[in-house]
């Protein structure tokens, strides 16, 4: 088989899958399809070094880099670093642990928003827990695979996401109450 | 699909939100760019530096190349390649999928005369739901062929037509080509090869009602 049709075969089927990603981390139709287009390109470029390994989160690693150099240039701002990131408004307050059964109010309250504030809510997360949201939520990744794509220990995957997912109920919390 | 290794031990909140599939324009495009990008790794050097040359290179050296790049494979690999190439050209800019555009039979088949050494075989097949919506000349198999083309819904389908060289007549085969269904049959003298986006099961449809 060609290089070509080995890339067509393996890599294009997650096309999907990179837009996605591009799209929640760029937050914008166009620029995703260009950061897309770019990312497949590197991606011709590397497919030798790809070796045996998974497709999909090997793509998405491109993917993810090329939405954070386009950030870089384009929308500095989105890229606030960690340390930037202040203390969640709650901290120490009772919202602290979900129990993860339906008798919560709060999660039964999270259950019926829909997906247009979930959406809202989730654009405007910082990006760092953005994106670690996405690929375990809406990507369905596992952990070590978030871990290789966005170049950090599992274990930061696993506190950014709670820290986020944290975040994203204040958030989606606070527009209901707006709304009602 | 990776299977969940672990449970989350934490409701997920962002289940219900948008998953964001790539639009079709998209998918094409990139289709074509990864194309263009392997035809150009498979350039000779010297031709890389041909810069405007290249540019205007003829669609028999981009057929070669496109040759070259199939590395050899049976005659039946490199049309499906050329064909589908064929089609992603057509699809790629404004203008290009047809010389003459009319939904009029009458019009587009004689549009060919003088412009290839055969009369193609022009249907409109409006009522089976596939528009004729014009014509073009293409190059494939190293010689002239007609490129009809129609709509089936928002779908565009790229039918090809030749003189056979290769004998008897042959029902409809499908084939499956990065993600497009490939009809081939011969009829008549002709080799027909039809492309789209469609179900293999549609195309397969369209085939059975030419004439």
């Amino acid at each position: 088989m060609t290089g070509l049709a080995r890339f067509e075969q393996t890599v294009l089927p997650h096309l999907d899958a990179a837009y996605n990603l591009a799209r929640w981390l760029t937050r914008n139709d166009h620029d995703a399809e260009d950061v897309v287009q770019e990312a497949f390109m590197r991606a011709m470029r590397y497919f030798d070094r790809m070796k045996g390994g998974q497709a999909r989160p090997w793509l998405l690693a491109i993917v993810r880099n090329t939405c954070y150099s386009w950030l870089e240039k384009n929308r500095p701002a989105d890229l606030v670093g960690l340390d930037d990131v202040g203390p969640l408004a709650s901290d120490g307050e009772t919202l602290g642990q979900a129990s993860g059964t339906e008798t919560n109010p709060e999660v039964i309250l999270l259950q019926s928003a829909n997906r247009k504030l979930v959406n809202q809510a989730l654009e405007e997360l910082p990006v760092a827990f953005r994106e670690v949201i996405v690929m375990r939520e809406i990507e369905d990744l596992s952990y070590k695979e978030i871990a290789s794509i966005a170049g950090i220990p599992a274990g930061t995957v696993m506190s950014r996401l709670s820290r986020g997912r944290e975040m994203l109920r204040q958030a989606i919390e606070s527009r209901m109450r707006r709304a009602s | 699909m990776t299977p969940r290794k672990e449970p989350d031990a934490e409701p997920l909140i962002a289940r219900d939100a948008t998953y964001y599939r790539a639009p079709e324009t998209l998918r094409t495009r990139i289709r074509a760019a990864v194309r263009a990008e392997a035809r150009e790794r498979a350039r000779p050097m010297m031709w890389r530096w041909g810069g405007l040359a290249a540019a205007f290179a003829t669609v028999a050296l981009v057929s070669w190349n496109v040759a070259l790049l199939q590395g050899g494979s049976s005659d039946e690999d490199r049309l499906l390649a050329e064909v589908s190439t064929a089609h992603v050209r057509s699809l790629m800019a404004e203008n290009h999928l047809n010389d003459v555009a009319s939904t009029d039979q009458h019009t587009v088949k004689p549009w060919f005369e003088g412009k290839l050494d055969f009369a193609p075989a022009v249907t409109d097949l409006a009522d089976a739901g596939y528009a004729l919506l014009g014509g073009r000349l293409d190059y494939l198999d190293s010689r002239p062929v007609a490129a009809l083309t129609y709509r089936h819904r928002l779908h565009v389908v790229n039918l090809f037509e030749w003189p056979s060289a290769r004998g008897a007549d042959a029902p409809p085969r499908i084939f499956s080509r990065n993600g497009y269904a490939i009809a081939h049959w011969r009829r008549g003298g002709l080799e027909y090869w039809a492309i789209s986006d469609i179900a293999s099961a549609d195309l397969l449809e369209f085939a059975k009602r030419l004439p």
